[in-house]
C-alpha cells in the first residue's frame, strides 16, 4: 500500500492541515513500523528502576502471602461478621478494571469505530493482566491454597463435589471463561504484528517473535480467516463480560445481608466496572505514551473519545447508584437504615464522601475538551475515578457487613499489614507485568492502523477539506 | 507445485497494480490457485479480484457450542443428582444456577473452538521453509505465483506492465 492510494490530498491543500489525525498521517508502512519498534528496545535507567521497585514490591506481597499461608486466616484483619474484606474489595476492582479491555475492543471494533484503532492492544493486555492479579485473590482468601483442586469436579475418594448452586463456583467458572477468552483474543490480534516484528529483529526477540508468529505470512486467506476470528471472537465475549461482572455482584446480592440482596446489583456492577475499566485504560494510556513516548499514535483525538466515554460511563454509574439508595432510603428498613447512617454520618463516613467526590468531580472535569485532551488532567480525572471506585469495593465489601439482622453480631474490620501487602503485591503485579509487555510486544497495533489508513481520505465538502471514510471492512 | 513449474514473486507498492496484475495473470490462464497474495493489512475481500474462499469456521464454532452446552448441562443438572447436595431449601437442580453454569461453558467452549478452528484452518503453527518476502510487512504487495515454463515470458511481461518493484525466485523462508 503507497501514501498515494491512501491519502488523497486535493492539490490546493497542505498535507500539515491533516497531520495531527493518526490516519491520515504521512508516514510510510516501514515508518509506522519501525515508530512502534523502537520504543521498545529503548529501557534508560529510569525503565530498570521502575522494573526493581515493582519487583520489590511484588516480593514482598509473596513474602505477606507466605506468611498468611504458614500462621493461617488469623493473620487478616478479617473476622465476625466481616468475613470478606479488603482481599474481596480489592478482587472485586480488578475484575471491574478488566472491564474497558472488551469495551474498547469487542465492542468498539463491531461499531467500527475507528479511534479504537491505536489503543486496543494496551486495553486488551489490561484485561488480561487484570484478571491475572483478581485470580489471585480466590486463592489467597481460601488460606490453605493447596486445598484449591477441591473446586475441581472430578471424581474422588472424599465422595465430594462442587456445588454448583454456589455462586462462588460460577464466579470460578466465568473468571476462568474471561480471562481464557480475553488472553485468546489479545494474542490472535497479535500475531500479524508478532510477524512484523520477526522481519524486523535479531537474536532472542526474533526467536520469541518466529514461535510466537506462528509461520504468519500475510496471505489473503490468512486475514480473511483471522478476521472472521477476530469478529466471532468480538460477538462472543461482549455477553461473557457482562455475565463476569454480574456473577461477581450475585456473589453478594444472593445473600439476605442487607444492601446486598437486591435486583440492581448486576447491573450496577457492569457500569462500575466500566467506569473504572475505562479509567483506568486512559490513565494507563497516558503514562504508557509519555513513557514510550508514542505521542504520535495516542492522539488528543483518542484521549478525547476516551474521556467521553468515561463520563457517559460515569453518569450511568451514578444513576445505578442513586436507583439503588433511593429505594433502601425509602424502605426504611432498621438495618438498611442504620448502614446508611454508618455511611453518610458515622463511623464509614470519611469513605463514603471519599467515594462520592471522587467519582463525582471527575464526571464534571470531563465535561470539558481541555480537560479530556489535556493528558495530565486526564490522568488527575481518571486516577480520582479509580480511587472512588476502589473505596467503593470496599464500602460495599467491607461496610455493609459490619452490620446484619442479629445486632449481637455486629462489628468492626481493619486491615492488617498482611492484607496491605498483598492488596499492593498485586496493584505492583499489574503494573510490572504491563511495563514488561510493553517492551516485549508491539504496544500499537500496527496492522489495525495500516488497515484504518486503508480507509481514510480527504474530501472537499463546498469550501471545507474533511477527512471522509470509506466502507471496506 | 510439479517440477517443471516455475515459481516467481513478484512485489508492488500499489493495490491497483496489483489487481491489474492478477487480472491480467488470470488472462494468461493461471488460475487463483496457483497465486497467492501476500500483504502487510487486510485488504478487503475481492479487492485484488480474487475468489472467496470458504471457510468451515463458522460450523467449527457452532460445533464447539453445542459441545459445551452438552458439558455445561451435564456438570449442572446431571451431575448433582450423583452427588445430592441440598442447600438453603432448593431443589438439587435448579434453573437459575443450571442456566448460568451451562451459558458459561457454552461460551467457553465457543471462544476455544474458535481459536483453535482458526489456527487449524490456517494450517497454524506452521514454522517450516515457505515461499515468503520481508519485504510484505514493510508495506509491499507481493504476489506468488507458479506457473508452466511456456508462460514465462509473458508473466514477466505482464509484472513489468504492472509495475512490479522486484520479480524473482521466492527466498525459502524458515518462519
Amino acid at each position: 500500500m503507497s501514501e498515494s492510494e491512501v491519502l488523497a490530498y486535493p492539490e490546493d491543500s497542505s498535507a500539515a492541515e491533516f497531520e495531527d489525525r493518526l490516519l491520515l498521517a504521512e508516514r510510510t508502512s516501514s515508518e509506522i513500523n519501525q515508530a512502534v519498534l523502537q520504543p521498545m528496545f529503548r529501557t534508560s535507567w529510569k525503565f530498570w528502576a521502575l522494573v526493581i521497585f515493582l519487583s520489590l514490591l511484588v516480593l514482598w506481597g509473596l513474602f505477606a502471602w507466605g506468611y498468611l499461608i504458614y500462621w493461617g486466616m488469623g493473620t487478616a484483619g478479617i473476622n465476625r461478621p466481616v468475613y470478606w474484606g479488603f482481599f474481596i474489595a480489592t478482587f472485586v476492582f480488578w475484575v471491574g478494571i478488566s472491564h474497558a479491555g472488551t469495551m474498547i475492543s469487542a465492542v468498539l471494533r463491531l461499531l467500527k469505530a475507528d479511534w479504537r484503532r491505536p489503543i486496543t492492544r494496551g486495553a486488551e493486555a489490561m484485561t488480561a493482566f487484570a484478571l491475572m492479579m483478581a485470580g489471585l485473590f480466590p486463592f489467597i482468601h481460601l488460606g490453605r491454597v493447596w486445598k484449591f483442586y477441591w473446586m475441581l469436579p472430578y471424581p474422588n475418594n472424599r465422595l465430594m463435589w462442587p456445588n454448583f448452586q454456589s455462586p462462588l463456583m460460577w464466579d470460578m467458572v466465568a473468571i476462568f471463561t474471561y480471562f481464557i477468552g480475553s488472553t485468546l483474543y489479545l494474542y490472535l490480534a497479535l500475531i500479524p504484528d508478532l510477524a512484523m516484528a520477526r522481519d524486523h529483529t535479531g537474536k532472542w526477540r526474533q526467536k520469541l517473535y518466529r514461535v510466537l508468529s506462528l509461520g504468519w505470512r500475510g496471505t489473503e486467506a490468512e486475514w480473511h480467516k483471522l478476521h472472521r476470528a477476530l469478529s466471532i471472537f468480538s460477538v462472543a465475549i461482549i455477553p461473557i463480560f457482562l455475565s463476569v461482572h454480574s456473577i461477581v455482584s450475585w456473589d453478594f446480592a444472593v445473600t439476605i445481608q442487607p444492601r446486598w440482596h437486591s435486583t440492581i446489583f448486576a447491573p450496577y456492577f457492569v457500569v462500575g466496572a466500566i467506569y473504572s475499566g475505562l479509567a483506568a485504560l486512559a490513565c494507563i494510556l497516558v503514562i504508557v505514551r509519555k513513557g514510550m513516548q508514542l505521542q504520535e499514535f495516542l492522539r488528543s483525538e483518542h484521549f478525547d473519545a476516551l474521556g467521553k466515554l468515561v463520563l457517559v460511563a460515569g453518569m450511568a454509574w451514578v444513576y445505578f447508584w442513586f436507583a439503588g439508595f433511593i429505594v433502601e432510603w425509602y424502605g426504611n428498613e432498621p438495618v438498611t437504615r442504620e448502614l446508611i447512617h454508618e455511611e453518610v454520618a458515622g463511623s464509614l463516613a470519611p469513605l463514603f464522601y471519599l467515594q462520592m467526590s471522587a467519582n463525582l468531580i471527575p464526571i464534571v472535569m470531563l465535561i470539558f475538551k481541555k480537560v479530556r485532551t489535556t493528558p495530565w488532567l486526564l490522568l488527575v480525572a481518571t486516577l480520582l475515578v479509580n480511587v472512588g471506585m476502589f473505596t467503593e469495593r470496599v464500602l460495599i465489601v467491607v461496610g455493609n457487613l459490619q452490620r446484619n439482622f442479629m445486632p449481637f453480631n455486629w462489628g468492626e474490620y481493619s486491615p492488617t499489614w498482611v492484607e496491605v501487602s498483598i492488596v499492593v503485591m498485586t496493584f505492583a503485579g499489574f503494573a510490572l507485568l504491563y511495563t514488561i509487555f510493553s517492551r516485549i510486544f508491539p504496544y500499537v497495533p500496527v496492522w489495525e492502523i495500516k488497515e484504518g489508513r486503508l480507509r481514510y481520505t480527504v474530501r472537499r465538502i463546498g469550501r471545507l477539506l474533511v477527512p471522509t471514510a470509506a466502507e471496506i471492512e | 507445485m510439479s517440477e517443471n513449474e516455475i515459481s516467481l514473486v513478484a512485489l508492488f507498492e500499489k493495490s491497483t497494480d496489483t489487481a491489474k496484475a492478477i487480472d491480467d495473470l488470470h488472462t494468461l490462464g493461471i488460475p487463483d490457485d496457483r497465486m497467492v497474495v501476500m500483504t502487510d493489512v487486510p485488504y478487503p475481500e475481492q479487492a485484488l479480484g480474487r475468489t472467496r474462499e470458504w471457510s468451515s469456521l463458522p460450523y467449527i464454532v457452532l460445533a464447539g457450542a453445542i459441545v459445551g452446552l452438552l458439558i455445561g448441562l451435564f456438570l449442572s443438572a446431571i451431575t448433582p443428582h450423583l452427588y445430592r447436595l441440598d442447600v438453603g431449601g432448593h431443589p438439587p437442580v435448579g434453573f437459575p444456577p443450571a442456566a448460568v453454569i451451562t451459558f458459561v461453558f457454552t461460551m467457553m467452549a465457543i471462544i476455544v473452538s474458535t481459536f483453535l478452528g482458526v489456527l487449524w484452518e490456517m494450517d497454524f503453527p506452521s514454522f517450516g521453509p515457505a515461499p515468503y518476502h520481508k519485504a510484505v510487512t514493510d508495506g509491499q504487495l507481493a504476489i506468488l505465483i507458479e506457473f508452466s515454463p511456456d508462460l514465462d515470458d509473458k508473466v514477466n511481461q505482464v509484472l513489468k506492465a504492472n509495475q512490479a518493484d522486484y520479480i524473482g525466485e521466492p527466498e525459502m523462508i524458515s518462519l
